[in-house]
């Protein structure tokens, strides 16, 4: 397991929640900046503010 | 469950997801909103993928619908009224569904069949499954169908078949337990290291 960096919510200025990975397979492939050869695409994170409930996503670290 | 997740109403748009004329899943859509917007705690809309400017020459988050693109966001959860075409689902459905990601992940989803047969809408539920999932969104495990719907509503729209009520209300407390579970799970449960 890996610890990443937070992140912040723009709008609200809170930590926000790192809930879910997702694999993102783009037209770039293997090309791609961040492609994971083991996931055969680029993983994404997504993350929702606690205070607004917004959704944030960054490529995972 | 913080106080503040408990206080923010849910937001659970309804999408009518046909653009054909003389659609009849339009007053199952008009229905399933009306139904849903008189849960306390819930505020809903209604969207109309027939009003959504998308554009086809583009795809994914190029093809959006801004306004489209901020109520899923806002959204908790979504109810997907969808009628079964030849065993699918309408492909600007599908195509309005797929200009949009990070909006829909760990987000509740319902489906309702509309179907002029009496299976209501079953088998493109089933074809919907999959593409939900890979999007992101969490399916429940209650349904709405709607079977032979010419017959369910009358010219105006009003429902001729007071069974679909209760039928709703099942299907709409499974999805508000899941929307609020999600909800709480999004903003408070983290990802596995950290």
């Amino acid at each position: 397991m890996t610890e990443t960096s937070k992140m912040v919510c723009p709008d609200c200025g809170v930590e926000t929640n790192r809930h879910a990975e997702k694999v993102e397979y783009t037209d770039a492939g293997a090309d791609a900046e961040g492609f994971d050869p083991a996931l055969g695409g680029v993983l994404e994170e997504f993350h929702a503010c606690p205070d607004c409930g917004r959704t944030h996503a960054r490529r995972a670290e | 469950m913080s106080a503040r997740t408990d206080t923010r109403p849910l937001f659970i748009p309804v999408v009518l997801g046909t653009v054909r004329q003389g659609r009849m899943s339009e007053h199952v859509a008009r229905f399933v909103h009306a139904e849903l917007a008189k849960r306390p705690g819930v505020e809903t809309e209604l969207v109309d993928i027939r009003e959504l400017k998308l554009s086809n020459t583009d795809e994914g988050g190029g093809a959006r619908d801004v306004r489209f693109t901020e109520t899923v966001a806002r959204a908790d959860a979504l109810v997907l009224v969808v009628p079964e075409y030849n065993h699918g689902y309408p492909g600007l459905l599908k195509h309005a569904l797929d200009t949009n990601l990070k909006e829909y992940i760990h987000k509740a989803v319902g489906v309702c069949g509309v179907s002029a047969g009496p299976f209501g809408g079953t088998r493109v539920i089933e074809n919907l499954l999959p593409v939900l999932r890979e999007l992101g969104l969490v399916t429940v495990f209650w349904d709405g169908n709607f079977s032979s719907v010419q017959k369910a509503f009358d010219a105006e729209g009003n429902l001729t078949d007071a069974a679909y009520v209760r039928r709703l209300d099942k299907f709409f407390r499974e999805l508000v337990w899941m929307a609020k579970v999600l909800r709480h799970g999004r903003e408070h449960v983290a990802l596995e290291g950290g």
